[in-house]
Parts: C-alpha cells; sequence; structure tokens
C-alpha cells in the first residue's frame, strides 16, 4: 500500500474519532515501513489541526474533539515508541507536557475538556486532573511529570483568586520559571491574567493552543 | 414520589461509570442516537418555529434521554437510575403555581401554555454577575424601580469590605448575607418589601446558601438556585442546597446550563438534553421551577441564532407537552451603554415571549461585568409584553427575530462589545439613565415601533 494511502486511512480515522481504525492504521504503516515521522506529522498532526478547524466552524463538538484525543492516544501510544527509537535524539516531537485543571472550589469543567483535548489534538501531552482540584496537588503533579505548562481554568468569579494562589505558591517554592502558567475561564481577562503574574490566557481553546505553542517555542 | 433521601442512596448504589465515559458513551452517544432516531433538524433562519411535530419530536426525544439515563453523582461516580414511572410521576407534580414575596407584592408564577392568556412575569436584575460591593445597592434599586418588575434576582459580591471573596472560604457566607441584607433595603428603599427574590447568587458553593436560610436574609417566600452540572451531573453539594430548603420553605429553581455546541452537539441535541434536564431536575433538584440558559459553547450569549433556536425549542416542548414553570435567563453577548444590548435583550424577550416561558435580565456583557443596569430589564419587560398583547404568533416572533439579528450579529465577530460599568450608564445617586443611555433606549424604542412591535 502507497505511503499516501496509509497517511490518509490513519487520519481518516483522527478525524472521525475511531480510536481502534487509528491503531490499526498506524500499526499497518508501521508495518509497512512508513516513516514514523511521517505518521506524525502528516497522518495525526493534520488531521488533529483539520478536526480544530471544524471546532472552530461549529462543524465539530465536543464529543468529536474528546473522541479524537482518544483516537490520538491511541495511536501516539503505537507510534511514539518507534519515533523514540529512530530519532532519538529529537524528543520534540511531545511539544510538551502539560497539567490541565479546574481549580479548587470550581467544578466547572468543559472550558477546560475543550481546552485539553486541542492540547493534545495540538501534539502536547496533557495531564487533565479534572476539577476541584487544590492548588498544592496540581503543583505536586506538574513536579511529578515534570511539566511544561500548568494550564488553570475557572469558571467561577470567586475561584479565580486560587489562580493567583498557585503562582504565588510556585514563587514560594522558588520553582516558578520552571512552568508556563496559563490561565482561562468566562471572566478571566487579559488583564486579570497579567496582574496574577501568569505567562498568558486566550479568548478560546484555538487561542490556547497557539499560546502555548508560541510560549513553549513549539 | 421519590425524595432526597432514595437519591442519596441512589447515588451510593448505583452503576458506576467514570465521568468521561459518562460524558462520551451516555450522553454524546444517546443524544446522536437520539437526533438521528426523531430525524431532529434546526434551521438557522427558523428560530422560533410553529412546527407542531418537531416539537413533539424533541419532547419525546428528551423524555426518553430521561428515562433511559438518569443521572450522574459526580460525588460518587454513580448513575442515579429514575425509571419511567418516577419520572412520570416527576412531571404530574411538577409544580403549576407557585407564589413568590408576601403582601402586596406577592407575584404567583405559574406554568404557562402557548397562547397563555395570562401575560409573563419578570425577574430584574442581572443573575451571577460580578458587581462592586460600592455600587452594589444602587445596581439592584435599579432594577427593583422599575413598575414592571415583578421579582428580583441580583449579581454577585466580588469583595466584601474590601477582601476578595473566595469560593468556600468564610468569606463566602459574609458576601452572601452582606447581598441579602442589600437586596431587602433596596425592596425597603423602593416601596416594594415584600417582592420575592432569586438571590443568594454570591453562594458559588452551597456554604453561602446554608447561611442564608434565614428571616432576615433568603425568606421562605423566596428562591434560591440548585445547579444542575454540565450534562444530567449532580453532586452531593448541589444537592444540599435542595435539602436546605427542605423545612425552611424557600423555592427552588433548578439550573441546567445546557452547553450548546457541547456534549449534545449542535441545537436539536442541546434541546433534547434541555428537555431531559428538567425531567431529571424534577427528582434531583427537587425543582419548583426551572431556569432556561442555555450557553453557546464558544459565546455564551442567549442571542445567538443556535441558542434562541434552542430556548424556543425547549419552552415549546413544555409548554404544549407538559406545561410547567420555566424561567429564561437573558444572557445578551452586549454590555449597558450599547445598542446593541437592547437588540439582543429584544430578541430575546420576543422569543421567550412567545415559548411558554418567563423572564429574567439581563445578564449583559455575557455576565462577566457590571455592565448592566435596570433600563436594559425594563426594555425586556415592555418588549415581551407587548408581544404578549399582540399575541404575536411563531411565524411574526420569528420574523421580528431575523430583522433584529443583523443589528446585533457583529459582535459575536469581533472582540467582544462590553459597553461601560452600570456607574458610567447611571447616576448612582438619583439612580436613573445618564442622557447618552436614555436617548439609545429611546432611538432602539422607536426602531421597534417602525418594525411593528406595538411598545
Amino acid at each position: 500500500m502507497p505511503e499516501s494511502t496509509h497517511l490518509q486511512a490513519i487520519a481518516t480515522a483522527i478525524i472521525d474519532g475511531e480510536a481502534e481504525d487509528a491503531m490499526e492504521a498506524t500499526k499497518a504503516a508501521l508495518e509497512d515501513n512508513v516513516d514514523p515521522m511521517e505518521i506524525l506529522n502528516r497522518g495525526l498532526m493534520d488531521a488533529a489541526d483539520e478536526v480544530g478547524k471544524r471546532f472552530e466552524r461549529s462543524e465539530y463538538f465536543l464529543p468529536e474533539l474528546m473522541l479524537t484525543g482518544r483516537a490520538l492516544k491511541g495511536a501516539m501510544e503505537i507510534v511514539k515508541p518507534v519515533l523514540l527509537e529512530k530519532y532519538a535524539d529529537n524528543d520534540s516531537q511531545v511539544k510538551g507536557k502539560v497539567v490541565s485543571a479546574t481549580v479548587h472550589t470550581d467544578i466547572h469543567d468543559i472550558g477546560k475538556n475543550i481546552v485539553s483535548s486541542m492540547l493534545t489534538a495540538a501534539g502536547f501531552e496533557v495531564t487533565d486532573m479534572g476539577v476541584d482540584v487544590p492548588i498544592k496537588s496540581i503543583i505536586d503533579k506538574a513536579e511529578e511529570i515534570e511539566a511544561r505548562v500548568i494550564c488553570l481554568s475557572a469558571l467561577l468569579t470567586t475561584s479565580m483568586p486560587f489562580m493567583k494562589d498557585l503562582i504565588q505558591l510556585l514563587d514560594a517554592r522558588g520553582i516558578r520559571q520552571k512552568y508556563i502558567v496559563l490561565v482561562g475561564g468566562a471572566s478571566v481577562t487579559e488583564s486579570w491574567a497579567m496582574h496574577i503574574g501568569a505567562d498568558g490566557t486566550a479568548r478560546n481553546a484555538a487561542d490556547a493552543v497557539k499560546l502555548a505553542r508560541a510560549k513553549i517555542g513549539a | 414520589m421519590l425524595n432526597y433521601l432514595d437519591i442519596l442512596d441512589r447515588a451510593q448504589t448505583g452503576p458506576y461509570i467514570s465521568e468521561e465515559n459518562w460524558d462520551l458513551e451516555k450522553i454524546a452517544m444517546t443524544t446522536r442516537r437520539l437526533v438521528k432516531k426523531y430525524k431532529l433538524e434546526w434551521n438557522p433562519n427558523e428560530l422560533v418555529t410553529d412546527d407542531a411535530a418537531l416539537s413533539e419530536a424533541i419532547w419525546k426525544a428528551g423524555y426518553e434521554m430521561a428515562v433511559e439515563l438518569g443521572s450522574y453523582s459526580r460525588s460518587t461516580e454513580r448513575i442515579i437510575q429514575l425509571s419511567q414511572d418516577e419520572i412520570d410521576s416527576g412531571i404530574r407534580n411538577m409544580p403549576q403555581e407557585v407564589v413568590m414575596g408576601e403582601g402586596k407584592d406577592a407575584r404567583t408564577l405559574y406554568a404557562r401554555h402557548l397562547n397563555d392568556e395570562r401575560a409573563p412575569l419578570f425577574f430584574g436584575g442581572s443573575p451571577g454577575t460580578p458587581i462592586p460591593e460600592k455600587i452594589f445597592l444602587a445596581n439592584v434599586i435599579s432594577y427593583m424601580q422599575e413598575p414592571l418588575i415583578d421579582l428580583a434576582t441580583c449579581g454577585t459580591l466580588v469583595e466584601v469590605d474590601g477582601r476578595e471573596v473566595r469560593t468556600g472560604n468564610p468569606i463566602e457566607i459574609v458576601s452572601t448575607r452582606r447581598e441579602l441584607q442589600y437586596m431587602r433595603q433596596g425592596l425597603k428603599r423602593v416601596g416594594r418589601a415584600g417582592m420575592g427574590m432569586l438571590a443568594a447568587q454570591s453562594s458559588v458553593s452551597e456554604l453561602g446558601d446554608l447561611a442564608a436560610a434565614h428571616p432576615d436574609y433568603l425568606r421562605s417566600c423566596d428562591s434560591h438556585l440548585v445547579p444542575m452540572l454540565n450534562e444530567l451531573k449532580m453532586d452531593h453539594r448541589n444537592i444540599s442546597r435542595a435539602v436546605n430548603s427542605l423545612e425552611y420553605g424557600m423555592v427552588n429553581a433548578s439550573l441546567p446550563c445546557v452547553i450548546v455546541g457541547g456534549l449534545g452537539g449542535g441545537p436539536a441535541g442541546s434541546a433534547v438534553i434541555n428537555v431531559a434536564s428538567y425531567l431529571i431536575a424534577n427528582i434531583t433538584c427537587l425543582a419548583d421551577y426551572h431556569i432556561l440558559h442555555p450557553i453557546h459553547v464558544r459565546h455564551v450569549a442567549t442571542s445567538t441564532r443556535d441558542v434562541l433556536w434552542v430556548i424556543n425549542a425547549t419552552g415549546q416542548a413544555f409548554a404544549r407537552h407538559a406545561p410547567t414553570i420555566i424561567v429564561a435567563d437573558i444572557y445578551p453577548k452586549s454590555g449597558a451603554g450599547t445598542k446593541e444590548l437592547l437588540y439582543e435583550t429584544a430578541a430575546n424577550a420576543i422569543v421567550n415571549a412567545v415559548s411558554g416561558n418567563h423572564l429574567e435580565g439581563c445578564g449583559a456583557a455575557d455576565g462577566n461585568a457590571p455592565n448592566c443596569s435596570g433600563l436594559e430589564a425594563r426594555l425586556m419587560a415592555e418588549v415581551a409584553l407587548a408581544s404578549h398583547r399582540m399575541k404575536m404568533s411563531m411565524k411574526e416572533a420569528n420574523d421580528f427575530v431575523l430583522q433584529l439579528l443583523p443589528k446585533y450579529e457583529h459582535v459575536f465577530t469581533q472582540d467582544g462589545n462590553p459597553g461601560k460599568p452600570f456607574n458610567e450608564v447611571y447616576d448612582t445617586v438619583k439612580i436613573e439613565p445618564l442622557d447618552f443611555w436614555q436617548k439609545m433606549y429611546e432611538e432602539v424604542k422607536t426602531e421597534l415601533k417602525e418594525m411593528g412591535l406595538k411598545l
């Protein structure tokens, strides 16, 4: 089977959010000696970008994003070991590790889920800690997995101060410079992000991905 | 009829499912299947529809979803299963009338039917919007003093005595009580001390809610919110709010904010989830009435085409098939001091008036900033009452809304349209609109009259 057919099969499975098909197509491509870098870039990432664009055009909705995230995760588990073996010195294909969470006392998760899915689709390795997560736990997780980015979400105005607390705790622990801290949520503004010393905010999930990419230099 | 103990028992013993699987395999997949089964489609140019068959299909799909899925307890990661008989019992027991407030200021919220002879009621206030303490009292008075406003609501205090309010912090107790002190003070100031309230908006967790259940704060003739989580989820903290009202007697307003473009996909699926949410909320939120507040996944506002369609579809589904008390939150994208806010408010008011809903508003500027005032609430009530007096048909309502959309839809493609804070559109001492804001309101009213609205 030609390489382009393999890549098309992978892309179709990702766009359709079919995890098993994506894993099978990835396996088949590797067995046919398709370059894992091509699988990653032209099969998986291009398809993920397309899903993001469809979401922005309101052709796709949250379930499609989540299903694509599942499919990508499955395919990455297959291609990543081969990729690392072949390109041992180049582990930048995973753009960076991200810890995402809705902060302590806030239980809203839709916005955070969308950003997590979009970041995953863009090649970031995202650890989504869920909602109502104590700031200490977020920092501990970031330290544990050696994350580069911490994404904090809050819908409630009265939960937003916990974002500031997290940044202050990073400072207090002397590890602020290790992390890019991005904040988001319906009430979060650029001026609030600056006020609390965050590294940025974005108006929507697509802009959040662009921001994370820009900050991490990916 | 189930009681809260049954709900808590089932949350402990129901089948386990991870939250991700509930979202995807239960909510998303069931919605897709039902939308396909009932051939549900929305039309971006027919936001208010008189298609009775479509309304029936949305009702049936929502009912089927409620019976099939039940609710999900985020506290225990278990499904709260509900039988068809229990859902039916919940429908039979939906209150048809609820008296709010007391004395001469009392109002009876009622389950509206399509073409109901009785006019809708109006809650005035910017529900949930963060409002600085220094303008809070003047802001709520700006709504309470409006003669057409029947019931009061308010924003959220984000600081008290110069201190930041944090959810779950002891200061949440202080902020909720302070909010209610201002509300009661405001009602007395305008001579409507008995007016009913939907308040304790500063109670973001259950903490403030528990602290406010006292005759000095939230009276038993007032209501408070019992939120559901997206989608069809509850947790013990929110059930606590409902249980808190049991002996005390506060009115429970369920608040499922279905995300349009979220797990239910587009408008059709979102309407199905909204119908199911109320059927579940009858039981899990012990709801006396329901708040209708679909949220656009990107724009938030209730004035986008797809959200207006969901509002009409949900309101109609109940008004036609199982009338219940529905109060629609109006959340425009634009803020005070802009004409777009008034156009968005008018579009929402028309859609809700003909869809069997009461109205609450307005959460101007997406409810994100204190850029709200009583003037847009006045227009909300005037437009809804005009629609009611004219016995506006669905077709006529749709025509009006299609004329209004081009006047404001650009706000969804620009960087918001937040307008100005309350203290820059009102004289906060006299509590009256500044000239430029009053003039904008008069100009928009003239335009609406020229469009044929009998204001």
